[in-house]
């Protein structure tokens, strides 16, 4: 659950980040009007902010959707052993010859014959 | 590679988790060409430049989509890696372009 919220803020800060290249762009653009001069390129900062918060939202983005899941049919069954497959509790029998040959068993039974 | 399927023994899928894991893919596909469509609007590119920023971009998420997966491990996670790249790259290329010039407009033309 932290990790989820570490990935989240950094997602966040990602999305601020790009929002704040966004409005000093746009204020760029309005500096440039203001003084009539003519639009070459943005500053450099601001194009490298943009640049660093898309790869942090990628970032973001790909550890918040979680964990990728095997493709083998058998990745599931590796560290399971074949008693626990062919363990069927329906067809248990407790009522069996066994419980007559055991001591306990029989001593108990000798005591309600008599 | 039909030589080598040939001689590898058949190895069994499970479809569940192929298709969670291409829907993760998907999914982080569509968001990542919605933000750098976003990013290329701020960044005031045009023309060829915007197409030429997506490829970059695409490619960039692809290697760390592959670097998240394990760069010798992708083969428990994936099919195929080229088609990773390829699936689908034009509806995400229109998703871009969407995003592209709609945060265009608003940054630099208004």
């Amino acid at each position: 659950m932290s990790a989820s919220f570490i990935h989240r803020s950094i997602l966040t800060v990602g999305f601020l980040s790009l929002f704040h290249a966004a409005y000093s762009a746009a204020q760029h653009r309005s500096y440039l009007r203001l003084n009539e001069l003519d639009f070459s390129h943005l500053p450099l900062d601001i194009f490298i902010q943009a640049l660093v918060s898309l790869f942090i939202i990628m970032y973001g983005v790909l550890q918040v959707v979680g964990d990728f899941k095997e493709i083998k049919a058998s990745a599931e069954l590796e560290n399971k052993s074949w008693e626990t497959f062919r363990n069927i509790p329906s067809f248990y029998i407790f009522c069996h010859r066994g419980g007559k040959s055991s001591i306990q068993s029989t001593k108990s039974s000798l005591e309600e014959i008599e | 590679m039909s030589t080598k399927a040939k001689n590898e023994p058949a190895v069994a899928y499970s479809e569940l988790a192929i298709r969670n894991n291409l829907s993760i893919v998907e999914y982080c596909r569509t968001s990542v060409a919605a933000v750098s469509g976003c990013t290329a609007g701020v960044l005031g590119l045009t023309g060829l430049y915007g197409a030429l920023f997506f490829i970059v971009a695409v490619t960039g998420f692809w290697l760390m989509l592959l670097f998240k997966a394990g760069i010798d491990s992708w083969r428990k996670f994936f099919i195929s890696r080229k088609s990773l790249l390829i699936n689908g790259i034009f509806g995400h290329f229109f998703t871009y372009i969407l995003c592209w010039t709609f945060i265009y407009g608003m940054v630099h033309v208004y």
